[in-house]
């Protein structure tokens, strides 16, 4: 490349951008105005005045207002052992329930891309589940499905040996997983889905013909097909599962004690019930800075997923 | 390998649609080169999944080696297919994909990898593009590495279904050449399909002529030139085409313009008109110093020239005859007396459109097939 190293070092690409005078500027920015001031109020000055309730000693239910109480609000939260315990929980339910949807869904998608009559029917009655305000769903499942002496469930596994389990209360941890796949699982066989229907169809004949058998096309083929489908099911699956608190608030209200307590119900509780606006204010600012932590690399990961198609 | 056997076979895509290949027979023998070649919709694909086990046998069988694999899947046919537009894996880099046949049967890697860098050569790959993926190659490579995933394997037969047609013509002139010769080499059995008619008869051992899902003919490159058995290999077989046209028939002969042409006695009864067909190469031009009539029985034909086509080592006249009507019926050939017809002549010095000129033919070389029915009327 002897011609480019010859160009000088400094000179522009292409043409300068014309330099703009200060009102020129200020015409562009106004029409954004509106949006960006509504965004500050309903976002950034909630999360100031987090900041600064995170360092007074604020109860609700007790008189005098609030103090300043400098770093002893963080200092209760990292050595608070329920809210560790909340976030060691979240994960570990997350990532639970992230991997037995991918499982479920990879299969059921599998399953669903080849034709048997009635496809259509059983493909939105697998959707179903997705379609369900989560609100909705965590209720039907406390009561008709869940109950202790009227589930569906109990009645099901009645000929098992199974007599009166009360779910909710002697298995929630599991049970809160089970419904949290329920209601993502149809997410993530739909992405798998879309996946499989963009596998061309010639590359799979061409492995039938060079004697692959189904298993081997699925692994040697079809998995590293899904792979970019799959990062993207999982990133958005443990966006959504990671917040998941209508389930917990309706089924278990974080119980029986703190088993099912993730970090947002964590939070919720110790405002609603322990009226700790300055710990809780403290605990979310820590939540807010992990979040943050969390998602760059969440969204350096989207970045990647999305280049991979071209990368290749 | 093995030879190959169509019996009967059909296949029939939907319930009472007309079979997209309809009781194919046609045997393929050991080691041979067989074209299956027809225009667009003939079931040329068709017959060749069939063959492959990716398109079931409706009726009738198709047999590998004397035994009937029309129930036997893909994987067990030991078959290689050039797909179309390659169907390279994309994940997978070249040697991978070369070598993804040889992973299945359990070939042990460094044997694979001898194998794999063999066909590379074979197909002048370079080393250095084993390590890439299919996206960064080019058009010709990504076919040359198809022809590699097939080559590795050294199947019973192979099948190549139009794998030179995402090519440009250069090159595909080139690897033409490549595979009939690669072919050759190995001596493997291998049916091609193309529906180019140039590729059929340049590359087949022998050349199937399909139509409308039906076999018309099937024999070496030149009986089907010399001997067409209907008026569609005829028609469809050479460049240019045969010329081919409607002529009533008149004292034991076809009326042309200008002159009777002599016809195999025989003729069946009842006919009031044959279509006749002339390669242009025997339309020959006649000037002063060739009078063109080389033996007695030379029948002449004058016009004049209405396009000029050079091709360098020759030229293609288009004549219109004397006598014809100046209409033409949209070039739809041989369906009305009055097309230009089309001679090869000496690419020096052709004559000018507009220019008078006289053509001879020699009965002998004159086809001639039933109006009706479209089949061949011969001595
Ligand atoms: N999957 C299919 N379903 C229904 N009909 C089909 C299918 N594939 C092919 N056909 C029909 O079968 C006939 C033969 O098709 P085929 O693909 O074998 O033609 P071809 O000779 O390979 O043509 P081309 O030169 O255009 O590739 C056509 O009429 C086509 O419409
Ligand atoms: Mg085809």
């Amino acid at each position: 490349m002897a011609v480019l190293e010859q160009a000088p070092p400094t000179a522009p690409a292409g043409p300068r951008p014309r330099a703009m005078s200060a009102r020129e500027k200020w015409s562009r920015r106004l029409p954004l105005l509106p949006a960006l001031l509504y965004t500050i109020i309903v976002t950034q000055v909630p999360f100031l005045v987090m900041i600064w309730y995170s360092f007074q000693s604020y109860y609700w239910n007790e008189p005098g207002g609030s103090w300043f109480n400098g770093v002893s609000n963080y200092a209760h939260v990292f050595t608070d052992p329920d809210f560790l315990n909340a976030i060691v929980r979240t994960v570990t339910m997350t990532v639970i329930a992230v991997l037995l949807t991918v499982i479920i869904g990879t299969a059921l998608a599998v399953l669903l891309d080849r034709k048997f009559p009635g496809r259509g029917v059983v493909r939105t009655l697998i959707i179903t589940p997705f379609l369900v305000m989560p609100a909705a769903a965590a209720l039907i499942w406390q009561g008709p499905m869940l109950d202790p002496n009227f589930g569906l469930l109990n009645y099901l596994l009645a000929p098992f040996g199974v007599n009166h389990e009360a779910w909710l209360s002697n298995h929630a941890y599991g049970t809160v997983i089970v419904v949290m796949v329920w209601q993502w699982m149809p997410f993530m066989m739909l992405i798998v889905l879309a996946g499989l229907q963009s596998q061309p169809g010639d590359v799979l004949e061409a492995a039938k013909v060079d004697g692959a058998s189904a298993w081997s096309t699925f692994r040697e083929l079809t998995v590293p097909h899904l792979r970019p489908y799959l990062e993207l099911g999982i990133l958005l699956g443990t966006i959504y599962l990671v917040t998941t608190f209508d389930q917990i608030r309706l089924m278990t209200q974080g119980g029986p004690g703190t088993q099912t307590t993730t970090l947002p119900y964590y939070l919720y509780e110790k405002v609603n019930y322990a009226f700790d606006i300055g710990g809780s204010a403290a605990a979310g600012v820590v939540t807010v800075v992990l979040t943050i932590i969390v998602a760059s690399f969440a969204l350096r990961m989207f970045a990647r997923v999305f280049q991979f198609e071209e990368a290749r | 390998m093995a030879a190959v056997t169509y019996s009967k076979a059909s296949r029939v895509y939907a319930k009472g649609a007309v079979p997209a290949v309809d009781t194919l027979d046609l045997g393929i023998k050991d080691g041979e080169f067989m074209v299956l070649v027809g225009p667009s919709g003939s079931g040329k694909t068709t017959a060749l999944r069939m063959l492959a086990g990716l398109e079931p046998v409706d009726a009738g069988r198709v047999e590998i080696g004397g035994a009937d694999v029309s129930g036997t899947p893909p994987k067990d046919r030991d078959i290689a297919m050039v797909f179309q537009n390659y169907a390279l894996y994309p994940g997978k880099t070249v040697a991978e994909n070369m070598g993804f046949a040889l992973k299945m049967q359990r070939v042990p890697k460094p044997e694979r990898d001898r194998r794999v860098r063999e066909a590379a050569r074979l197909l002048d790959l370079d080393e250095s593009m084993l390590d890439r993926k299919p996206k960064q190659l080019s058009g010709g490579q990504r076919q040359r590495v198809a022809m590699g995933r097939a080559i590795v394997r050294e199947p019973k037969v192979f099948l190549m279904d139009e794998p030179l047609s995402n090519l440009d013509a250069k090159l595909r002139v080139h690897t033409r050449g490549q595979i009939a010769e690669l072919q050759r080499r190995l001596g493997i059995t291998t049916v091609y399909v193309t529906h180019d008619q140039v590729e059929a008869m340049t590359m087949g051992h022998r050349v199937a002529v399909l139509s409308g899902g039906r076999l018309q003919q099937c024999g070496t490159p030149r009986e089907l030139y010399d001997n067409p058995v209907n008026q569609f290999v005829a028609g469809f077989i050479g460049s240019p085409a045969m010329n081919l046209r409607t002529a009533p028939l008149a004292d034991g002969g076809a009326l042309l313009p200008g002159t009777v042409i002599p016809l195999p006695p025989g003729l069946p009864s009842g006919l009031s008109e044959v279509v006749v067909g002339i390669r242009p190469e025997h339309l020959r031009l006649t000037t002063k110093d060739n009078p063109g009539i080389p033996n007695g029985s030379s029948r002449l034909l004058s016009g004049h020239v209405i396009l000029v086509e050079e091709l360098g080592a020759d030229a293609l006249l288009h004549v219109r005859l004397d006598g014809d009507s100046g209409g033409d019926s949209g070039g739809v050939p041989g369906e009305r007396g009055g097309d230009p017809v089309v001679a090869r002549a000496e690419g020096r010095r052709p004559p000018s459109p507009g220019e008078k000129v006289t053509l001879s033919v020699d009965p002998a070389d004159v086809l001639a097939f039933h109006p009706g029915t479209g089949a061949r009327i011969a001595a």
